[in-house]
């Protein structure tokens, strides 16, 4: 019963994204001309100023360590912590030290 | 305990392990200039190393790998990321001080010694994501509790 209803909702779900993700109501895919500038202003700021602004010639690099430098910060934070988490579970315990 | 793999695997390993770092450390070093960067590069230096990992054995691993060794160039990498992000804090943090009025690391866009901390940033991100790989990996390796 609950599984049917998980199913269900997985169901409605999927539905709402693939309504939402279709050009004709929701989001449009291969922006050109007017859109870009409509929709990708931002974009447009990057490729225009990035190389001035920051002295890369790769603007996803210039994005990533300049504009939005916290982003990789947390990336690296995240990356941290997955580490030390792994490598803390992984430790042997207790008492296998003992067996061996 | 013979974990290690055969003669011609060895032999490419050892062929192949210098060329996957070099590549790699070509990918750190112009992150500022080609696709790539601090986490791609890295990975791909981890790569050699998890090949070394299989292809000489764990034994042979565990002679060359220092756990204490790879747990502090780990968080050197993360320190070096901060200091750099903290060149500029003059005006902001991540200004990027060295490329608007620093003394080196602003030459002509495209060329090597350019985009200021950029550079900087992506060493030491790849050497955090190389040695953080490479830690986890060897924990899972040494893991072998389903031995008995």
């Amino acid at each position: 019963m609950k599984k049917a209803f998980g199913t269900l909702a997985l169901l409605f779900l999927l539905g709402v994204l693939l309504v939402v993700a279709s050009p004709s109501n929701g989001i449009k895919f291969g922006l050109g001309g007017e859109d870009w500038k409509t929709y990708r202003y931002t974009d447009e700021y990057y490729i225009q100023h990035g190389m001035d602004e920051v002295g890369g010639t790769n603007i996803v690099t210039d994005i990533v360590f300049d504009y939005r430098g916290y982003d990789t910060l947390g990336e690296a934070t995240v990356l941290f912590t997955a580490i030390a988490g792994a490598v803390a579970l992984l430790r042997p315990w207790r008492r296998d030290e003992n067996e061996e | 305990m013979r974990s290690d793999m055969g003669l011609i695997v060895k032999t490419t390993a050892r062929a192949t392990i210098p060329l996957i770092g070099i590549f790699g450390a070509y990918v750190v070093s112009h992150g500022h200039l080609t696709p790539g960067g601090g986490f791609q590069g890295g990975a791909t230096i981890a790569g050699a190393g998890i090949l070394f990992l299989i292809a000489f054995g764990f034994g042979e691993m565990k002679k060359r790998y220092n756990h204490h060794l790879y747990s502090v160039l780990e968080g050197f990498g993360g320190l070096v990321f901060l200091g750099a992000a903290m060149l500029g804090l003059g005006v902001a943090f991540f200004y990027n001080a060295l490329w608007h009025e620093g003394p080196i690391l602003n030459g002509q866009p495209g060329t090597l010694l350019s985009a200021g901390y950029l550079p900087i940033m992506n060493l030491a991100v790849g050497l955090k994501v190389f040695t953080g790989l490479i830690s986890a990996l060897f924990a899972i390796a040494a893991y072998r509790r389903w031995r008995e």
